[in-house]
């Protein structure tokens, strides 16, 4: 029996949901257990000072008034201070400084694993009352720690353990996020949804450049980026592709879309033509074939080009869109700063493609790619529903995975570098108000009487 | 010990849909999306029905009235969502049968639609669960148990996780049979629905009687088997047919 079409359908918006899911799980849990009795957070307990509230520090006694209009200033701060830091490192980019770029990225993985991850390690060690002694735990800790700095660039570290320490990083950031003041966390969620709207969206915007930047020289974006390559070669085809067709066939401008799909297939059949003539068999009977079914009429034609772009996709096994939504790595201390990320375009894995030759049909599969700030600003949200209560965090994790599965559908309608917080941000604050301020009453009124329906 | 208990609890509510949910909904990315959407489309019928009931809490707990009235009016929102998640679903199995005919892939089989349909009422079952008791299980995890006046046999936390498997169950075998209901335009399952999740809903008022309620509390369990029941007998029937209807091509 043939296997059904389920079987290949949203993999990889699993692929991209699962990590995220997991980091806001451990986040949650870290949150839980921490700040019920705390060692942790008594310590904490004078507020801390960070780029975060550089310019108001709230007490629970202020007004609310006060205390809005100062957390809006902290988060106006705080943009600031990301988009200058963003400015500054695109500019390093342009300038060609890539190593600088590179090493700084491995510095703050090594600072962020390290000492916050060390922190939280230890406030855990504290809670549970695990019996180590410090040498052990010193010589873990950096061994953890330098291993997750080396995955980073490196290429010859499993892209599992790469994964595994970019949600590692995501976890211990935001953990550390949680730690801000109420006010302060929601308006700076807000803020960072808009900046990070303008910033990839808007010309000029420095992720956007950024983004352009690395496709025009077809590089890896120097950034702390999740990407969810599937790590074994998936047995077809289609794998990448079938949430793009899918969109495709549902959207109303049908013809107008698969034109435009038709016209990059050439020019990537006779980029490939050029730079291997293994494929151009495969490649001439696809023209063929397009040629053939342009006479036929319009319906048909759309049909059969989707399907012949598939072949074609399937052949090269690369999928052509490819994605990005903007990513920022943030640290508390000092330095925000937010880099974008990114991918590859239909030019670029065409280049990748005469590069690499035949020998790794399999490898070249790129997947989608979600900045490393993305996690943490979710994670962010997700543990400040944790502090008031359970049903908060699963409405804002509802919220926040249907906020990514749009962005991901716009993904593969557009084509483009798109800002992964707005959506997601927008949904997950409007579902934490509604359900704190219109469902709790409602549900503990009805469950605590053990009705239920 | 207590954080056992709580996680006991939990379990106890949540895990045959857990057991469900690994082996069957897991291996299929798609299925996954789709318990996703319908938690998330319970949930918002759940902000819209507290929306309006706002105005009106808290309720007294003494009397059971506006309970009854707030039970229906609930009950008969969800089962109207019900059609319009059947009517969502309908255009979905469209698009995808036009996917699988541009893959040249097989369309949806028979147990393809139900999956999918195991797994819009798995969201909703699991929503059910998870803002109903699992939320209110918390405090499960702390040093002590809670017991209610009126039943001082069973810690509160039990009885909520036992009622919630029941409900779980209600809703996830709900779908699949309303689904074959409305797609064979059976009457019987389509009405049958409503009145299993009504007479449920209903059911759980007994909890206002005082002094000990025994074996009551587990009466709405006794109608998701019957649910259960009804299913194993509507789609095993329908297996059955379908596979009759293949050989004899």
């Amino acid at each position: 029996m043939e296997s059904s079409i389920l079987d290949s359908i949203g993999v990889e918006i699993i692929g991209v949901m699962s990590p995220v899911s997991i980091c806001m799980l451990l986040v949650v849990l870290i949150v839980y257990s921490l700040s019920s009795s705390n060692p942790f957070s008594a310590a904490a307990a004078p507020p801390i000072r960070t780029a975060a509230n550089l310019v108001y520090l709230e007490t629970p006694s202020d007004s609310t008034s006060h205390k809005f209009e100062g957390a809006l200033l902290n988060a106006l701060v705080f943009v600031i201070l990301i988009a200058v830091v963003t400015f500054f490192l695109v500019l390093l980019y342009y300038y060609n400084c890539t190593g600088f770029l590179k090493n700084y990225m491995r510095f703050s993985a090594f600072f962020v694993l390290g000492t916050m991850g060390g922190s939280i390690f230890l406030s855990m060690i504290q809670h549970f009352s695990i019996p180590v002694d410090s040498i052990t735990c010193f010589i873990l800790m950096f061994n953890f720690t330098i291993v997750g700095v080396m995955s980073l660039f490196s290429s010859g570290i499993p892209i599992f353990v790469r994964q595994g320490y970019m949600v590692a990083l995501g976890i211990f950031v935001a953990a550390w996020f949680t730690k801000l003041p109420e006010w302060t966390t929601w308006a700076l969620l807000v803020a960072l949804a808009l900046y990070d709207l303008v910033a990839v969206l808007a010309p000029g915007g420095p992720l956007k450049i950024l983004v352009e930047l690395a496709q025009s020289r077809d590089e890896e974006l120097p950034a702390l980026v999740y990407e969810a390559r599937p790590s074994v070669a998936q047995n077809g085809i289609v794998q990448g592709r079938s949430l793009d067709l899918l969109v495709g066939g549902a959207s109303d401008s049908r013809s107008v879309e698969m034109q435009t799909m038709s016209s990059n297939n050439v020019d990537r059949n006779e980029s490939q033509n050029l730079a291997n003539s293994g494929y151009t068999v495969i490649q001439d009977t696809n023209f063929g074939n397009m040629e053939g079914v342009q006479r036929r009429d319009e319906r048909d034609r759309s049909l059969s080009v989707g399907f012949l772009n598939d072949r074609c996709s399937s052949s090269s096994s690369s999928s052509e869109y490819s994605t990005v939504v903007g990513n920022h790595d943030s640290e508390i201390v000092v330095d925000e700063e937010r880099s974008p990320l990114v991918d590859a375009q239909e030019t670029r894995n065409g280049r990748e493609q005469m590069r690499d030759g035949l020998e790794n049909s399999e490898v070249s599969s790129r997947g989608i790619k979600l900045g490393l700030g993305d996690f943490v600003f979710y994670s962010v949200l997700v543990g400040r529903a944790a502090m008031y209560d359970l049903m908060t965090v699963y409405a804002c994790y509802l919220a926040i995975i249907s906020g990514l599965g749009c962005t991901l559908i716009l993904l593969s309608v557009w084509r483009k570098a798109l800002p992964a917080l707005p959506i997601s941000i927008a949904l997950g604050v409007i579902f934490y108000f509604l359900t704190r301020l219109l469902m709790e009453p409602y549900i503990v009124g009805t469950a605590t009487n053990l009705m239920m329906f | 010990m207590t954080v056992a208990a709580g996680i006991g609890y939990a379990l106890l509510a949540l895990g045959p849909s857990l057991s469900l949910f690994i082996s069957v909904i897991s291996k299929k990315p798609f299925l996954i999306l789709t318990v996703l959407s319908s938690t998330l489309l319970w949930l918002m019928s759940l902000i819209v029905l507290a929306g309006v009931w706002r105005a009106f809490l808290p309720l007294k707990s003494n009397t059971w009235w506006p309970f009854a009235i707030l039970i229906l009016t609930s009950v008969s929102f969800q089962e109207g969502l019900r059609i319009l998640f059947w009517k969502v679903y309908k255009r979905l199995e469209d698009m995808l049968d036009a996917f699988a005919d541009r893959l040249a892939k097989p369309r949806l089989f028979l147990t393809d639609k139900m999956l999918i349909a195991l797994a819009g009422g798995l969201g909703h079952g699991v929503a059910h669960a998870v803002f109903f008791c699992i939320s209110l299980l918390t405090p499960a995890f702390g040093p002590a148990t809670f017991f209610v006046d009126k039943c001082s046999q069973l810690p509160f936390f039990l009885v909520s996780a036992i009622i919630a498997l029941a409900f779980v169950t209600i809703h996830t075998f709900s779908m699949v049979i309303a689904f074959s209901g409305y797609a064979e335009g059976n009457k019987v399952d389509q009405y049958f629905v409503p009145a299993v999740h009504l007479v449920a809903g209903m059911v759980t008022l007994v909890n206002f009687a005082s002094g000990g309620l025994r074996g009551w509390h587990s009466s709405p369990l006794f109608h998701g088997n019957l649910n259960l029941v009804a299913l194993w007998e509507n789609g095993y029937e329908k297996i059955i047919r379908n596979q009759t209807v293949i050989h004899s091509r």
